[in-house]
């Protein structure tokens, strides 16, 4: 650590040279009598010196919320949300997913969770005019193998889900090519991913979205119910990088987590019996996990195909629920919708809240 | 003052004259460069630059209309006094009277008041509808504040917050009408959003260390802002829960903190209110949800209060309190903030509700929804 260049008094970066302190992080580690001890300096010195150090490394100064609040409406790149490329869905969570936090799906097996992150993946690509972020994905697969097939399949569809968008424009966006995918079946692999490559890729500006599908696969299989410590900490350890990440390229991360079934009445999840009957499932990991969220969504296939059926189109394809379980910025509502050849598609007319007040 | 002549300053002649033939006339000037820059461009050294700096920056305080802050005398007083100064003080109100009330009228001054809770309970609502409350005009009730909002989990989402913001000028027009006296019109006009807004300084702390050296440079911030009365803090856990080896370490850090947090909130006269994550504890055979940060952190906070579902509802806690008895209170989050829970028969209301005829348009203004 280069002192010298702290606008402090020579005699204070002396005292602090000679104590043998190499780093601000050392600095703040000692308490305030320990640093007098060491650098033999007096209280209002030590002040100070820790004074000017905190100044040196908070550089960026105070915004007011009405600043936050006017770059959301000037700005385009900061402040927006990622569309889930549905006006439906993008109404339910206020304009789509926030860019700077992990937002995590949660759902039973086939609920259309993986659905939903490659729309996701192909929305990020469209300008910004049309709810993306002009940049491409990574896809990180950590059970099964990328489902390339109905990846292209959607991409072929694009024209029909997004009407909104000229065709001139669509048809500039080599989506495909915006898509990286990346395989880690364990641990190991996975840290390696998200430490060493994501940041690579991002640091490039090739990608503005992150998708893990999915979280909990990477904790099934290595931890017997007597590691939880150690579990614990890879879990805080993954969602601090994924933070990191996410703050400092204004890059959603995605994490598709499994559920189980619940075994007592936890205090945690609100359950809505109605929707989902018979079982009660939570999202996977546990309480740790849900401390590094932002906002938590739960999909899940619903029992109201049967009196939806016979009335519209909706008919082929079953009727799936979409729960906001918490988010800041949100109330808990649901919204109900389909995936079918084009995509994931939210049904407007028989969304309801159910925390009515 | 800033406009002040830099011969004006006592300083020794030698340095004055440097001062004058490098061309800097007033106090403002100096004060722009910084010790490294003044030492460079009138040829003195760094600890001479630094003295002058020092010397001018004393002089403008002592100009002021506001006194130097005398931090360093003990100030002695009897139980009798703090108890008055306490009265005096005011609360910030929570908007849900029955959460005010097992708090003894809302979020006390120069207390820390320690939230906990699960993801999604409502911590993060509570200290975005408190930072929009702390600003309410003294004659609506209120302390004509305003807050700083330290963001560590970047749950801070402005767009609640104006949600909160319009609510609650809504509720205080709501009031004015019922209550047609001038000096209500007049604080209306300045209690505007753009105002709340301006009025809510936003830090994102990445890490720990950032946090750290925020919290290190908070008096000065005051200082500057001598109208803030309430810190939030959302949340001390998430910094502190990664990457920490040594869990001593981590705990004097924080206990460091909290040292510095009370020393602010008793300066300035201001409220700090911290969240907290809970954590799975296993005792033998059980386990239970307690707050995170270990036991010792427990005693940072004068008020702790847990946030939890039950079923459907959402109840809150006054855990710890050195004035309050325990007791637990349903509350609910409406797309206005955090409210009272309404019963469905009116007439369950609490009594002291009824007494209490801020609390009456916004029950109506919810059921209309």
């Amino acid at each position: 650590m280069d002192w010298d260049k702290f606008e402090m008094n020579p005699r204070v970066i002396a005292a602090i040279k000679k104590a043998n302190i190499t780093s601000i992080k050392d600095i703040f580690h000692l308490s305030g009598s320990d640093l007098q001890r060491l650098t033999k300096l007096s209280r209002t010195d030590v002040q100070y010196l820790l004074r000017t150090i905190s100044s040196a490394l908070r550089k960026n100064t105070v915004l007011t919320a009405l600043q936050l609040f006017q770059n959301k409406a000037h700005n385009t790149s900061r402040g927006q949300k990622l569309s889930l490329g549905c006006p439906v869905l993008d109404g339910l969570l206020r304009g789509g997913i926030p860019l700077m936090g992990i937002t995590e799906i949660a759902g039973e097996s086939s609920a259309g969770k993986t659905q939903l992150g490659l729309q996701l993946c192909l929305s990020v690509q469209y300008p910004y005019k049309y709810g993306g972020l002009e940049s491409g994905a990574v896809y990180i697969c950590t059970e099964d193998v990328f489902p390339n097939k109905r990846l292209q399949q959607l991409i072929e569809q694009l024209p029909k889900l997004r009407s909104d968008v000229p065709s001139e424009v669509m048809q500039k966006i080599k989506f495909g090519n915006g898509i990286f995918v990346e395989h880690a079946a364990d641990l190991d692999t996975f840290h390696d991913c998200i430490t060493k490559r994501l940041s690579l890729l991002l640091s490039r500006g090739m990608v503005r979205l992150v998708i893990i599908d999915s979280i909990a696969a990477l904790f099934r299989c290595e931890f017997s119910a007597m590691d939880s410590l150690l579990k614990a900490k890879y879990l805080q350890g993954f969602g601090a990088k994924l933070h990191r990440l996410s703050c400092r390229f204004q890059t959603p991360i995605i994490c598709i987590n499994q559920v189980t079934d619940a075994v007592d009445e936890r205090e945690d999840v609100v359950w809505d019996a109605q929707s989902c009957p018979a079982r009660t499932v939570i999202p996977a990991l546990g309480i740790t996990w849900s401390n590094q969220l932002l906002m938590r969504l739960m999909v899940c296939r619903t029992v109201h195909q049967a009196q939806i059926a016979g009335e519209t189109s909706y008919s082929r394809s079953e009727l799936r629920m979409l729960r906001i379980i918490f988010a800041p910025h949100l109330p808990q509502h649901l919204c109900y919708y389909t995936v079918n050849l084009e995509g994931v598609k939210g049904i407007r007319k028989i969304s309801h809240n159910y925390e009515e007040m | 003052m800033e406009q002040r002549d830099v011969g004006t300053f006592p300083l020794a002649p030698a340095w004055r004259a440097k001062l004058a033939a490098a061309g800097f006339q007033t106090a403002q000037e100096v004060l722009e460069v910084g010790p490294c820059q003044l030492s460079k461009e009138i040829g003195i050294s760094k600890e001479d630059a630094l003295e002058i700096l020092k010397v001018i920056k004393q002089e403008r305080h002592s100009d002021g209309a506001k006194p130097s802050e005398e931090p360093e005398t003990f100030r002695k007083c009897t139980a009798l006094e703090l108890l008055e100064k306490e009265q005096t003080q005011g609360f910030i109100i929570t908007f849900c009277s029955a959460l005010d009330d097992i708090l003894g009228g809302g979020v006390q001054l120069t207390k820390i008041t320690e939230i906990c809770g699960v993801p999604g309970v409502g911590k993060t609502q509570l200290c975005m509808q408190l930072v929009v409350d702390v600003q309410i005009p003294e004659c609506f009730g209120g302390l004509a504040g305003e807050a700083i909002f330290i963001d560590t989990e970047g749950s801070f989402m402005v767009d609640r917050v104006v949600d909160i913001a319009e609510a609650c000028i809504h509720h205080c027009r709501l009031i004015a009408e019922m209550h047609p006296e001038e000096d209500h019109q007049i604080a209306l006009e300045t209690f505007s959003l753009e105002n709340i807004l301006s009025h809510i300084y936003y830090f994102r702390c990445h890490d720990y260390m950032e946090l750290l050296a925020q919290i290190y440079l908070l008096p000065d911030f005051l200082s500057g802002h001598s109208k803030v009365q309430l810190i939030v803090i959302d949340g001390i856990a998430f910094p502190f829960r990664h990457d920490f080896e040594d869990l001593s370490l981590r705990t004097r850090l924080l206990n460091g903190l909290a040292q510095q947090l009370i020393c602010i909130a008793n300066d300035h006269t201001l409220a700090v209110v911290l969240t907290n994550q809970m954590t799975t504890r296993f005792e033998q055979s059980r386990s239970s949800l307690v707050p995170a940060l270990g036991e010792s952190w427990g005693h940072a906070a004068t008020i702790r209060l847990i946030l939890h579902w039950n079923n459907k509802q959402r109840l809150a806690v006054l855990y710890k309190s050195p004035s309050q008895k325990e007791s637990t209170v349903p509350f609910c989050i409406t797309s206005h903030g955090f409210r009272d829970v309404q019963l469905s028969h009116s007439n369950l209301i609490p009594a002291e509700n009824e007494a209490n005829p801020r609390k009456r348009p916004r029950i109506e203004q919810v059921e209309e929804q």
